[in-house]
């Protein structure tokens, strides 16, 4: 017998009631279309070929993070973040970690705050890789593909080199980077940003001006700036139509305001000035690689030390009595934030990550919640779609730029 | 034998506690709060103010005014909707059950505010989406893990979970981590053991 806690109310709303007329076809496009990136199911009611109406339906992929997240400790939660959005893991780490630092008020130091935005940058690459490759094979470019993901493996490899692993990569910790940076990781970095301003280059012969690529993204899937924000679309699909809102310059988190960057704004808000603010945006990372490079001191703290939040250096752990006991009471109670509610927000590839958590001052946080980018972006595409082509639903779904383990979480 | 020292303690003053985007760090000084205190004197309950990000609560009737106010108000532009969703407070309080919590960005000032009201089961939460488009996936998730249900949302039903999920909202404080039912995995005859006892949360 089950016992259910309490009665679901059943609310069916008039436009589930879809009721075709004879002109109308409806069309059910995924969870298993090779063009939907992942299990989006997306139900289309078709006139001729044009789309008249459009309704996503997620949840395939829903795994129930945030509930997972309530029942572990705070440390314990860094490997999830890992699985929301598993094509840029280290932003998602970075996002939780961030938040979990400004509800306990630690800083990590400024060597690791360095390391971390090279990573976070990098890892913007490499999804911006992963969507520009998928995007185009979408649309019927095959090889740009090719090239991306050949240069993906670059940054994949330098994941490896730091953390040991290549997807999800659990890189960040609460307080910093508890492992040394290897010695030769900074001449890898700076070699993938000699290398990488020319493989930019290849993209865009392949496409900027490729007849072709211009047709099929060019006036399609036009947002307008009042409606982006209205929708609350935040990353590329809000500065594609010409919004400047990017948290980096906004809010500046880390040490981003020491960093000289630009923020690449489109004009027309369609799929194809989406496009240029991506491939601008892995330039402006480059960019800020380098300055981090420069900038990153060559020996200090990787990890902040002065507070009980922090998992103490494991030199020290084998050395002292009192780092020994706190090693053992974070390893085996965690630790206790104080009481109180944060949210902290970072510049993911896709548009703002932003982690809300309520702390009730026990080891486990009472609510976290993942505000994550594609989630919110991906409602616009029924805005987008309405009276586009068939055949433009695969450029619009790409074109958000989502990962449906972001998307369900 | 010297004395076992304590753990260090938490910095008084923490490096996030910055006075740079909203000015005095007094929270009745703050616009926002002053200006919806003006317009809402009924509504408006209390202010918090934790690292500096202000939440403000107010009545649950009025919430879709207060936020259509700070979306309007020329000196305060609440422009963008970052996140709608609720919190449990079972363990926390007795009544009312839940918080709806609204995040709100203002993109011309650089601020966050956070806005909320509280809410029981069975009542209606004024809902979001005549004033922003967006919120629409946000409440349907939140009446899908939660059961709040917005009164005027032109398409509530459950977004994640199937239709047809019958086992309630979970996350809400009382609904177990593995669900109501055993679940047998196809090839299987029995279902996986449950494990008892775990994660118990530790009282505060």
């Amino acid at each position: 017998m089950i016992d259910f806690s309490q009665p679901t109310p059943v609310i069916l709303s008039e436009v589930r009631q879809i009721s075709p007329t004879r002109r109308e076809l409806v069309l059910n496009m995924g969870p298993q279309h090779p063009s939907t990136h992942g299990v989006l199911r997306v139900r289309l009611t078709l006139e001729g070929e044009t789309v008249i109406a459009c309704d996503p339906v997620i949840g395939y992929l829903h795994r129930g993070v945030e509930k997972l997240g309530e029942s572990h400790r705070y440390a314990q939660f860094v490997p999830w973040t890992d699985r929301t959005d598993y094509v840029a893991a280290p932003s998602n780490n970075l996002g939780y970690v961030l938040a979990v630092e400004k509800l306990c008020g630690i800083q990590a130091p400024e060597r690791a705050q360095y390391w971390r935005m090279i990573m976070a940058e990098l890892t913007r690459i490499a999804s911006h890789l992963v969507w520009l490759g998928t995007h185009a094979l979408d649309i019927g470019a095959l090889s740009v593909s090719l090239y991306t993901f050949r240069d993906r493996e670059l940054i994949l490899d330098i994941f490896e080199k730091f953390c040991g692993a290549r997807l999800t990569t659990n890189m960040m910790e609460i307080g910093g980077f508890s492992r040394e940076i290897p010695p030769d990781l900074p001449e890898m970095v700076r070699e993938f940003c000699r290398y990488f301003p020319k493989a930019i280059r290849q993209y865009e012969d392949l496409l900027t001006e490729n007849p072709i690529w211009l047709a099929r993204t060019k006036g399609v899937g036009v947002i307008e700036p009042e409606v982006a924000i209205n929708y609350g679309l935040t990353g590329a699909c809000l500065r594609g139509s010409g919004v400047n809102y990017d948290v980096r310059k906004a809010m500046p988190y880390l040490l981003y305001d020491r960093i000289d960057f630009e923020v690449p704004l489109g004009t027309h808000g369609d799929v194809y000035d989406r496009y240029l603010v991506r491939i601008e945006e892995m330039r402006q990372s480059i960019r800020i690689i380098e300055q981090c490079l420069d900038q990153v001191p060559t020996d200090g703290p990787l990890m902040a030390y002065e507070s009980q939040y922090v998992i103490p250096p494991h030199k020290n752990v084998m050395t002292t009595a009192e780092d020994m006991q706190r090693h053992f009471i974070w390893v085996i109670k965690g630790f206790s934030p104080p009481k109180g509610e944060v949210y902290h927000a970072v510049e993911h590839s896709k548009g703002e990550l932003g982690y809300y958590i309520v702390s009730d001052g026990s080891p486990i946080p009472y609510r976290l919640r993942i505000r994550s980018p594609d989630f919110v972006n991906l409602q616009s595409l029924p805005y987008m779609a309405q009276g586009a082509m068939l055949a433009d639903i695969v450029a619009l779904i790409g074109t958000i730029d989502i990962v449906l383990g972001s998307v369900d979480r | 034998m010297s004395e076992p020292r304590s753990l260090p303690a938490t910095p008084e003053t923490s490096p996030w506690d910055t006075t740079e985007y909203w000015g005095p760090t007094d929270p009745e000084q703050h616009p926002a709060v002053r200006l919806v205190r003006e317009r809402f004197p009924d509504a408006f309950q209390e202010v918090v103010v934790f690292r500096d990000e202000v939440t403000i609560r107010v009545a649950r009737p009025a919430l879709r005014e207060v936020v259509d106010f700070l979306r309007t108000h020329p000196e305060l532009r609440y422009n963008h909707l970052t996140d709608i969703t609720a919190v449990d407070m079972l363990y926390l309080r007795e009544r009312p059950r839940f918080d709806v919590v609204v995040q709100l960005y203002s993109i011309p000032r650089r601020q966050r505010l956070r806005v909320k009201c509280g809410v029981d089961d069975g009542e209606m939460v004024p809902s979001l989406v005549p004033i922003f488009a967006g919120a629409n996936w946000l409440e349907r998730e939140c009446y899908d893990m939660f059961g709040i249900i917005f009164e005027g949302h032109p398409d509530l039903r459950r977004i994640l979970l199937p239709e047809d999920w019958d086992e309630g909202h979970p996350l809400r404080k009382d609904y177990p981590l593995r669900g109501y039912r055993d679940y047998v995995q196809p090839g299987y005859e029995s279902p996986a053991p449950r494990i008892r006892g775990t994660l118990r949360r530790p009282g505060p």
